[in-house]
């Protein structure tokens, strides 16, 4: 018999999430992402001329901005942008706009575990509606491996105390496609790949490959959401 | 032999995300086809960039129809524009791009160096974008293409308020949209509407001018009788 969890759910459930349209109405888009009790609110803003020192002027740049909530910005919540900035910079086009500079300003509302994985596909939802050009969307999801070697997937608070690692994982969502060929499952998997992994504590091989399995798995849910969520908000046709 | 006409693509009318694969180029032959916003060639697929629907102006024609709230400058578009500086050769503008657009003081109809126009700071603009390029400021014009002045120029008086692009692609499609429509029946106005998402009114009384701006900014989540219904009710508060 399949054991459940603390909260009722199978290994394999992901919490109840919900994604709310340009809630914020200065920014030049928006999203509100909430996985459970996680809850992150993402802004974007721009593309905004010029590029900060450093940058290359001859791409866009991606600006990060991370606000715990509660206390001062450490060292965990630079790691968090950094993460952000590299994953945000392979899914954007950065040559449509060159000389730019893109604001994306993440606001943690609710912290119930799985922030990281929460926080991506916020800032996600908050590029598309602000019409930044992506060359794909991307899908973050949460697994960890427990001392008996059982994974699980989208964490909460109390669960990531008694995990032995930890796997943030992200893909690029499954895409829809015209071609009159059918592709194969499996191979469309592979060809997917994986955009950023973060892991934390011991964890062979083969919980890793067990990780991105399921993972992989789980993103077409979040996928198909994400999906969703972006067609349904759309201005009705008159 | 004449070749047989393209077949379109499945997801035409349909919505797409950034990353879905709306065309095949391997399984065409020496055909052409003309690639509008929100779409780009990866190798072998033309992919969409954008979320939106999936339009195909026939025969050859796709573009990706988004709606948010940054504009991004596009040649022969008609735009609203606030001017926040001036040059001895350009007024800078706003038009909510990337960035400011130049508006020569010589791009008027008769403009010549000694009646350049004095325009101040915050002064409305309509006029149209001539240039427009990602790595350069786009360039704006308050002649058509025949040097005359027709609509373009300062807007004086009335209420300017911010929409989404898609809004102001819906009240400038043809035939008129009714919010516009059942507007017309019952009020005088006048109204000019950019591109970059700017809608300006104007009409003789201020309660008119604040009615027909509010009927604008709540129809963009209606359907068209939804529109009618939204716009009967306002009118009988008003009387």
């Amino acid at each position: 018999m399949e054991e459940s969890r603390a909260d009722g759910r199978n290994p394999n459930q992901l919490r109840p999430f919900s994604c709310t349209r340009n809630p914020l109405d200065r920014a030049h888009g928006s999203a509100r992402w909430a996985q459970g009790d996680t809850i992150v609110l993402a802004a974007v803003y721009g593309p905004k001329p010029g590029t900060r020192k450093g940058e290359n002027p001859e791409k866009a740049s991606i600006e990060v901005v991370w606000k715990p909530m509660t206390g001062q910005i450490g060292k965990q919540e630079k790691e968090y942008e950094m993460t952000l900035k590299r994953t945000l910079q392979s899914i954007c086009l950065l040559t449509v706009h060159p000389n730019t500079t893109t604001s994306v300003i993440l606001q943690v509302v609710g912290n119930d575990g799985s922030l990281l994985p929460c926080a991506i596909n916020a800032c996600c939802a908050a590029l598309v509606f602000a019409g930044i050009p992506l060359k794909h969307l991307a899908v973050a999801i949460g697994c960890g491996v427990l001392e008996d070697g059982e994974v699980i997937l989208d964490t909460n608070k109390a669960e990531e105390q008694q995990l032995k690692s930890f796997a943030h994982l992200v893909f690029p969502n499954s895409r829809k496609s015209a071609s009159s060929k059918e592709p194969n499952q499996k191979e469309e998997d592979s060809e997917r790949g994986l955009i950023t992994s973060i892991t934390h504590g011991v964890m062979s091989e083969e919980d890793y490959f067990s990780c991105i399995e399921r993972g992989l798995a789980a993103s077409s849910r979040i996928s198909d959401f994400m999906r969703t969520t972006l067609q349904k908000q759309a201005p009705g046709d008159v | 032999m004449e070749s047989r006409k393209p077949p379109p693509s499945a997801l035409v009318d349909n919505h797409v995300v950034p990353g879905d694969v709306v065309l095949d180029l391997t399984e065409m032959t020496n055909q052409t086809i003309k690639l509008g916003a929100g779409l780009r060639q990866d190798c072998d697929t033309i992919q969409a960039t954008s979320a939106g629907r999936l339009r195909l102006s026939k025969p050859n024609k796709y573009w990706v129809e988004s709606s948010q709230k940054r504009y991004i400058p596009s040649v022969e578009d008609t735009v609203l524009g606030v001017v926040v500086d001036t040059k001895p050769d350009n007024f800078l503008v706003d038009i909510k791009g990337p960035n400011l657009a130049f508006l020569p003081v010589l791009a008027f109809e008769g403009g010549t160096r000694r009646n350049i126009p004095k325009f101040e700071i915050g002064t409305l603009i309509y006029a149209r974008v001539v240039k427009a390029n990602s790595i350069m400021n786009p360039e704006l014009s308050c002649m058509d293409a025949t040097g005359k002045a027709a609509e373009f120029g300062q807007l004086k008086d009335g209420y300017m308020f911010d929409t989404s692009t898609g809004l102001s692609r819906m009240l400038l499609s043809s035939p008129t949209c009714p919010v516009l429509e059942a507007l017309g029946k019952k009020l005088s106005f006048e109204i000019a509407v950019g591109l970059n998402g700017r809608v300006w009114v104007n009409a003789p009384s201020p309660s008119n001018v604040i009615v027909v701006s509010n009927a604008i900014i709540k129809s963009e989540s209606l359907s068209g009788i939804g529109q009618r219904s939204m716009v009967e009710s306002l009118l009988e508060r008003l009387s």
